[in-house]
């Protein structure tokens, strides 16, 4: 059970109140799927995605990295119960969408990129550490499941 | 291995670091081990808290090499070959932590260029910086 410092929490929340959860879903599917072209498998209804600006402007990609990222929400709100929170989505993604936990890790990795450019100097090396200690267990809590 | 507009990219935000090595390199530094304490190990030289100064002169001779790299990208077997032998032979850093770096790397220009930084160029340097990696651990058996 990974246990986050109060320090942590509040590196977290300070930044998680000023994120635009519409806006900055889109982008990070969005990159995920340009930087990291093989987890467009997942996504082969999603319409076009043949170049960056395709991806990018996609209504599906933005439309789902919304919920991704509103889903990223619950992590914040229940820090203290990470396994709980995604157990079901855990089983979702095992179970029915075959996704390779890896992908957890690389998502994690664009929440922090576009994290940074929105932020800039105020996304800190402390801030960085208290986010990717965040994802790396949303990423282990949505591996939970998994059999 | 990169094309032109990758190349470009590339280019680009290298002008922006170049003369600044050993800022962005010391931030680089700061940033992996603060994110990712096990690195740490790879560097006891600069002890358990490295001061500001250590940092500088450390992060300025990675991104220095970052910089033979980027004049180098068609060749960087051979430009980096020495390096490569120091990686294997010396250091034997354990692969896994090329990406640490490369991710910390990422965050240093994502929270310097902010909005300039691109999903155009966010590509172009993970692939550069991953093709520097493999270069740097292809000696290591």
């Amino acid at each position: 059970m990974v246990h986050f410092t109060a320090e942590e929490k509040a590196a977290v929340a300070s930044l998680w109140a000023k994120v635009n959860v519409d806006v900055a879903g889109g982008e990070i599917l969005g990159r995920l799927l340009v930087v990291y072209p093989w987890t467009q498998r997942f996504f082969d209804n999603f319409g076009n995605l043949s170049s960056e600006t395709a991806i990018m402007g996609n209504p599906k990609v933005k439309a789902h990295g919304k919920k991704v990222l509103t889903s990223f929400g619950n992590a914040v709100k229940h820090m203290d119960d990470l396994k709980g929170t995604f157990s079901q989505l855990s089983e979702l993604h095992c179970d029915r969408l075959h996704v390779d936990p890896e992908n957890f890790k690389l998502l994690g990795n664009m929440i922090l990129i576009v994290l940074a450019t929105q932020f800039g100097r105020e996304f800190t090396p402390q801030m960085q550490a208290a986010w990717q200690k965040l994802t790396t267990a949303v990423a282990n809590a949505l591996t939970f499941k998994y059999h | 291995m990169l094309n032109t507009q990758e190349r470009a990219h590339v280019a680009q935000v290298w002008d922006l670091i170049a003369g600044h090595e050993a800022h962005f390199g010391a931030e680089l530094l700061l940033r992996l081990f603060t994110v990712y304490p096990s690195t740490k190990i790879y560097f006891k030289h600069l002890g358990a808290c490295p001061d500001e100064v250590l940092l500088l002169s450390h992060g300025q001779r990675v991104l220095e090499a970052v910089g033979v790299a980027v004049q180098h990208v068609d060749n960087l077997r051979a430009a980096l070959s020495p390096l490569a032998d120091l990686h294997a032979h010396v250091l034997r850093v354990d692969p896994a932590n090329f990406p640490l770096l490369i991710q910390c790397f990422q965050v240093v220009l994502a929270s310097h260029l902010q909005d300039e930084f691109t999903v155009e160029m966010q590509a172009a340097w993970d692939k550069f910086l991953t093709g520097v990696a493999i270069v740097l651990t292809e000696k290591y058996r």
